[in-house]
């Protein structure tokens, strides 16, 4: 006799949860108590760790153009002008630099950021 | 993905011009393979071994080969490089032409490890100018200054406050009250 209908009532097999977990486990292996080996723990930390990566990827940009307009503004301040004139006198002149590297001539390069600060004020 | 966890070192970009411009020395020092005699995982292995082996030490003067049958074990090469790094690349189930090239690969690497740049631009002389400091822009004439000084000193002009304001309003009302009583006086 052929049973084929008790053959149809078993399930695939799932793949086993080892390694899903081991992929959660992977990032909490530095952390502290439960969170690093229970994964229940784990994984709600875990993806609060990662949210706040996401945030995070997003605000260092916006800290960083902070800090160079910042650093912008205390050079010119130093010069007599300020950054809105700066900037007015760079696009008349044509001169497409960024704040990073402006900021980055500001520090190292400070005769060159010196001159570019007089042109612009007379500009 | 985050990089804040353990397993992936961080370093700076470095270029190794020192090795190369007048003359090349290759970094990788030797090879430990490691293999079983009789495992199919370490088939490749011990094909290699019996084909290419011995090519590739003497195309290879510089790389010593060290060749351990241990049993039971798992197939790998051990990579030793002069700045001390050492790298275990698994040889399990690789073909023989698979593990002549991740050998070639080695043969090629600095033995640097694999990390994580943090910045993708490096110079060792950042500044031509001088870097700044509080005193770039100060004139030297300050160096000679005696205090009490009024020229180089003075506050920075301000916009009036408030206070001062009000003050200014009332001293002209002050001002308008008196000539108006003066000329309502003499009138």
């Amino acid at each position: 006799m052929v049973f084929l209908t008790s053959p149809a009532w078993i399930r695939a097999a799932k793949p086993d949860k080892f390694w899903r977990r081991r992929r959660t486990f992977r990032l909490s292996a530095h952390y502290f108590g439960r969170a690093r080996n229970c994964y229940k723990t784990a994984i709600i930390r875990v993806e609060k760790a990662l949210s706040y990566a996401l945030v995070g990827r997003q605000q260092k940009k916006k800290d960083m153009v902070q800090l160079w307009e910042q650093r912008l503004e205390a050079g010119c301040a130093e010069h007599g002008t300020s950054l809105p004139v700066l900037r007015q006198g760079l696009m008349r002149c044509n001169v497409l630099l960024n704040r990073k590297t402006l900021a980055d001539l500001a520090i190292w390069e400070p005769r060159t950021f010196k001159v570019r600060g007089s042109q612009l004020a007379m500009e | 993905m985050s990089f804040k966890h353990l397993f992936m070192k961080s370093s700076f970009v470095k270029a190794p011009i020192q090795n190369g411009i007048g003359r090349y020395v290759g970094q990788l020092q030797r090879i430990t393979v490691k293999f079983c005699k009789e495992h199919s995982d370490s088939k490749g292995v011990r094909d290699f071994i019996e084909n290419q082996v011995v090519d590739f030490a003497k195309q290879n003067p510089g790389i010593v080969v060290y060749l351990k049958p241990r049993r039971h074990r798992a197939p790998h090469v051990k990579l030793e490089y002069l700045n001390g790094e050492t790298e275990i690349l698994s040889a399990k189930c690789l073909s023989e032409r698979e593990l002549r090239q991740w050998l070639e690969v080695a043969r090629g690497s600095s033995g640097e490890p694999v990390a994580r740049l943090r910045k993708m631009q490096h110079t060792d002389r950042p500044s031509i100018q001088g870097v700044w400091t509080p005193w770039t822009n100060v004139p030297p004439q300050t160096n000679l200054e005696t205090f009490p000084s009024e020229e180089g000193y003075r506050a920075p002009q301000r916009e009036q406050t408030a206070t001062e304001k009000l003050r200014e309003l009332f001293a002209r009302q002050q001002e308008q009250k008196q000539l108006t009583e003066e000329t309502t006086g003499t009138s």
